[in-house]
C-alpha cells in the first residue's frame, strides 16, 4: 500500500536523521549544533538518547527534521541560476548562519 | 615552576589544531602557554617547514573591502551562532567556526579569503570594540562594519554587488565556463 510505504520511508528518514545527529553531536558538539541548527539543550537531549529511545521517536507518522529556513529569500538564493552562483551561495550561507537555533522550551 | 602536564597537553592539542589550520606563530604564542621553542618545533613537525616571519596584519580596513567583508561576515555569523549556543573557550569557538567557514569555501570551490590568523584578529577587533556587525536593510543578514560608522540604513555588499566584484586577476585568466 502506498500509505504504508510512505510511513516506512518517514520512519527510515527519521532513524537516519537521528542517528546522524547523534554521531555529529558526540563527535563535536559545537559544530554539530551549527550544522543541525539546534541549541545546547536540544543537543544534550538528542545526544543522550538510547538506541531504544531513538527507535521509538523514529517510529511516528511525522518527520523529525524540518526545513531549515522559511524566508523566501534564502530559497531564491539557493535555487537561483544567475551567473554569480558563488555570490548567491555565500549570501544564503550567511543568512542561514544568522538564523536562531532551535531551543528546547522548558515549561 | 610547576607546570600542569594536563594543561600542557591541552595547549599542544590546541596549538596543533591551529597550526593545521594555518595559524601564524603569534596566534599560538598568544593562545597557549607553550614556549616559543616548543611552538617552533611543533610547527615544523606539523607543517614540515618553518613558520613565516613578519608582523601580523593589524588594520581593520582589510575587513571592509568587498570580498573580505563577505567572508568575514560569514565567519562572524558562524562564530556568533556557536558563541551564543554554548559555553566554550573563545579560541575553541574560533577554531570550530573557522573549520565550518573553510568547509563552506571548499565545498563551493571558493578561495579561503579569510585565513585563521585574520579570523582570530577579527574576533580580537570585536573584543576591542573596533568592529561590530550591523543588519543589512535588504536581506537582514549581519555584516562586519566599523563600530563608529553610521549604519542606520546599511546595505550589504551582497544585496548591492559592485560591478567589479569578484573580477580578480585569477578569474580573468580562467577559461570561460560554458553557459
Amino acid at each position: 500500500m502506498k500509505q504504508d510505504q510512505m510511513l516506512d520511508e518517514i520512519r527510515e528518514a527519521n532513524l537516519s536523521y537521528l542517528l546522524l545527529a547523534q554521531r555529529m553531536i558526540r563527535e563535536d558538539r559545537a559544530q554539530a549544533m551549527f550544522r543541525l541548527g539546534i541549541g545546547e539543550q536540544v543537543a544534550d537531549i538528542v545526544g543522550s538518547l538510547s538506541m531504544a529511545q531513538v527507535i521509538k521517536i523514529a517510529s511516528t507518522n511525522l518527520l523529525m527534521c524540518s526545513f531549515r529556513f522559511g524566508e523566501e529569500m534564502v530559497w531564491g538564493l539557493l535555487t537561483s541560476h544567475s551567473k554569480d552562483a558563488e555570490i548567491s551561495r555565500m549570501h544564503a550561507a550567511l543568512l542561514m548562519a544568522g538564523a536562531p537555533a532551535a531551543e528546547a522550551v522548558v515549561a | 615552576m610547576a607546570k600542569s602536564v594536563i594543561s600542557e597537553a591541552r595547549d599542544i592539542k590546541l596549538a596543533t589544531d591551529l597550526i593545521q589550520l594555518g595559524a601564524r606563530l603569534q596566534v599560538l604564542e598568544s593562545e597557549t602557554k607553550l614556549s616559543r621553542e616548543k611552538l617552533l618545533r611543533l610547527y615544523k613537525e606539523v607543517q614540515g617547514k618553518s613558520p613565516p616571519k613578519g608582523m601580523l596584519p593589524f588594520s581593520t580596513d582589510w575587513f571592509m573591502t568587498w570580498q573580505p567583508n563577505i567572508h568575514s561576515s560569514l565567519f562572524m555569523s558562524i562564530y556568533s551562532y556557536i558563541d551564543k549556543s554554548m559555553e566554550l573557550e573563545q579560541i575553541q569557538v574560533i577554531v570550530r567556526a573557522y573549520r565550518l567557514y573553510r568547509e563552506h569555501a571548499r565545498t563551493h570551490g571558493m578561495d579561503e579569503i579569510l585565513s585563521i590568523t585574520r579570523a582570530w584578529r577579527l574576533v580580537k577587533f570585536f573584543d576591542a570594540g573596533m568592529l561590530t556587525t550591523t543588519p543589512c536593510v535588504g536581506c537582514g543578514g549581519h555584516f562586519v562594519v566599523h563600530t563608529y560608522e553610521l549604519t542606520d540604513s546599511y546595505t550589504c555588499g551582497l544585496c548591492n554587488v559592485p560591478s567589479r566584484a569578484g573580477k580578480t586577476k585569477r578569474r580573468a585568466l580562467e577559461p570561460v565556463a560554458a553557459a
